[in-house]
C-alpha cells in the first residue's frame, strides 16, 4: 500500500517538473513576444501609441511567471528529496518490522525496539512534511494562474489597440494572439500540475 | 539463515548464509561477523533483499547498539546495497570501505553512518583487543577491493576470491576439493579480470598464516584446502571474456 503510494509520489513530482519546464518555455516565449511587440509599436509610432504600455505589461507578466516558476521549481525539488527520504524511511520501517518477525526468540531481539520506534517516527514525520509541502505547492501553483489570467485580459486589450494601428494591425494582432495562446497553455499546464498533486492521497 | 561459528576464542567469527527465504534469482552470499565482548563487525553485510534476515540472524549474537562497524570489500549490490537500511538501524556505526568507491556507495544512502575510506594500500580495523588487517585485493574482481586477515584466528576473508556458484543449501565447508573446482572455474575466469593482479595477490597471501579461507559466495576452505586453492588459482588463466 505505502509502496504504491510512494511510487505515485515519484510520478507526481516528476510530472510537475515536466509541466513546469513547459510553463517556463512558454513564459520565455511571452517575454520574446513582448520585445517583438515593443519594436513594432515603436515603428508604428503614433498609430500604436495605446499599444506601447501594454507591451511593458506583457513583459512584466512574463517576468512574474518566470520568477514564480523558479520558486515552484525549487519547492518541487524539495518535494522530490522528501519523497526520496520518505521512500527510504518507509523501506526501513517495513524491513525493521520484518526483521523483528524473523528475530522472534533471538537473544537480543529486544534491542531492535528502539530502531523500530525511531523508524516509525521518522516515517510519520516525513509524511507530515510531505503533506505540508503539497499544500504550499498547490498555493504557489494557484499564484501562477493569476498572471496567466491577467495575460488573457491584456491580450483582449491588445486586440482593441491593434485595430487602431493601420498597416501594423496584422503584426500587433499576431502578438495579441500569441500572448493569448501562451496564457492558455500556462493555465492548462498548471492545472495538470495541480491535478497530479491532488492525485496523491497521503495517509499515515 | 544458517549460522556457523568458524572461530571461537576470546571473540568469535560467525558465518551467515544459505538463507532459505532468499528469492531464487539473486546470488547466494555469505556474510560474516567478528564479535568481541562489546562490539561487532559485519563483513560484507549483503544486499537489500537480505537485510531483514541478516539483521534478525545477527540479533542471536549481538544487540543492535553493539553493531559498531561494517566492512564492504567493494561496491557490488550483493555486498552492500543494504547500506541505506543499516544507516537507519545503526546511526553511530562506521563503514570501512574502499576510498575510491565512497562517492558511489553513498548512492545507497549513508547519512548517519561514518564512511571510513580505506586507502589503496589497506589498513587496520580495531575491535577492542582484536586487530584485523585490511589486505588490498584490487582487480579481484573490483578495481577497489579489500580482504580481511585475522592473524590471531588465522582467517582470511577473501571476498569473491574462492567463490563458487552453488546449488541452494550447499554445505558450508569444502569437503572434496577436486569436485569443488568446477564450481569455481567459471566464476574466477569470468569475474576476475587480471592475471597480474591475481599473481600479486597470491604472492602476498602465501606469506600469511591461514587456517581458514572464507569467501563471500560458496564454501569455506580449511587446512590443506587453502593451499590447494592457492595452487589451483595460480595456474588458472583469468579475464577470459576478451
Amino acid at each position: 500500500m505505502r509502496k504504491n503510494q510512494t511510487n505515485s509520489q515519484f510520478v507526481a513530482v516528476a510530472s510537475i517538473a515536466a509541466e513546469l519546464s513547459a510553463v517556463m518555455d512558454v513564459a520565455k516565449e511571452i517575454s520574446l513576444a513582448a520585445a517583438n511587440a515593443k519594436a513594432i509599436a515603436f515603428r508604428a509610432g503614433e498609430k500604436a501609441k495605446g499599444f506601447q504600455p501594454i507591451t511593458d505589461f506583457i513583459n512584466e507578466l512574463a517576468k512574474d511567471t518566470i520568477e514564480l516558476v523558479n520558486e515552484i521549481n525549487q519547492h518541487a525539488m524539495q518535494l522530490y528529496q522528501l519523497t526520496v527520504d520518505e521512500y527510504r524511511m518507509t523501506e526501513a520501517h517495513n524491513k525493521f518490522e520484518l526483521a523483528a518477525k524473523y528475530a522472534k526468540g533471538a537473544q537480543y531481539e529486544q534491542s531492535l525496539n528502539a530502531p523500530r520506534l525511531k523508524a516509525q517516527q521518522n516515517m510519520q514525520d516525513c509524511l507530515r512534511q510531505f503533506n505540508a509541502h503539497i499544500a504550499q505547492l498547490l498555493d504557489q501553483l494557484g499564484e501562477v494562474m493569476h498572471p496567466a489570467r491577467a495575460a488573457r485580459v491584456i491580450a483582449a486589450n491588445s486586440r482593441i489597440e491593434a485595430s487602431q494601428a493601420g498597416e501594423y494591425l496584422q503584426s500587433l494582432q499576431a502578438v495579441a494572439e500569441s500572448v493569448d495562446n501562451a496564457a492558455q497553455v500556462i493555465h492548462d499546464n498548471v492545472q495538470r500540475c495541480r491535478s497530479a498533486l491532488s492525485f496523491i492521497t497521503i495517509t499515515e | 539463515m544458517k549460522m556457523t561459528k568458524i572461530y571461537e576464542g576470546s571473540y568469535q567469527w560467525i558465518m551467515y548464509g544459505r538463507d532459505e527465504n532468499k528469492p531464487n534469482n539473486i546470488i547466494d552470499t555469505n556474510q560474516y561477523i567478528v564479535r568481541t565482548a562489546n562490539r561487532c563487525l559485519l563483513i560484507d553485510p549483503g544486499g537489500i533483499e537480505l537485510f531483514a534476515p541478516m539483521l534478525a540472524a545477527v540479533l542471536h549474537h549481538a544487540p543492535v547498539e553493539q553493531i559498531t562497524d561494517l566492512f564492504a570489500s567493494h561496491q557490488d549490490p550483493d555486498i552492500i546495497s543494504s547500506l541505506g537500511l543499516w544507516d537507519q538501524a545503526l546511526p553511530n556505526a562506521k563503514l570501512h570501505a574502499p576510498a575510491i568507491w565512497e562517492g558511489f556507495l553513498r548512492h545507497f544512502g549513508c547519512d548517519s553512518i561514518e564512511y571510513v575510506a580505506i586507502p589503496d594500500n589497506g589498513g587496520v580495523i580495531r575491535l577492542e583487543n582484536v586487530e584485523l588487517k585490511i589486505i588490498p585485493a584490487h582487480y579481484l574482481h573490483s578495481s577497489g577491493n579489500f580482504h580481511i586477515y585475522d592473524p590471531n584466528a588465522k582467517i582470511l576473508f577473501s571476498g569473491d576470491v574462492g567463490a563458487a556458484l552453488e546449488t541452494p543449501g550447499a554445505p558450508m565447508y569444502v569437503d572434496n576439493f577436486d569436485a569443488h573446482v568446477e564450481k569455481m572455474r567459471y566464476f574466477h575466469q569470468r569475474w576476475m579480470p587480471s592475471n597480474q593482479a591475481k599473481r600479486n595477490w597470491i604472492e602476498r597471501v602465501r606469506e600469511l598464516d591461514i587456517d581458514v579461507l572464507a569467501p563471500q559466495h560458496g564454501r569455506v576452505f580449511k587446512g590443506d584446502d587453502v593451499r590447494r586453492f592457492l595452487d589451483w588459482f595460480e595456474g588458472l588463466q583469468v579475464g577470459t571474456a576478451v
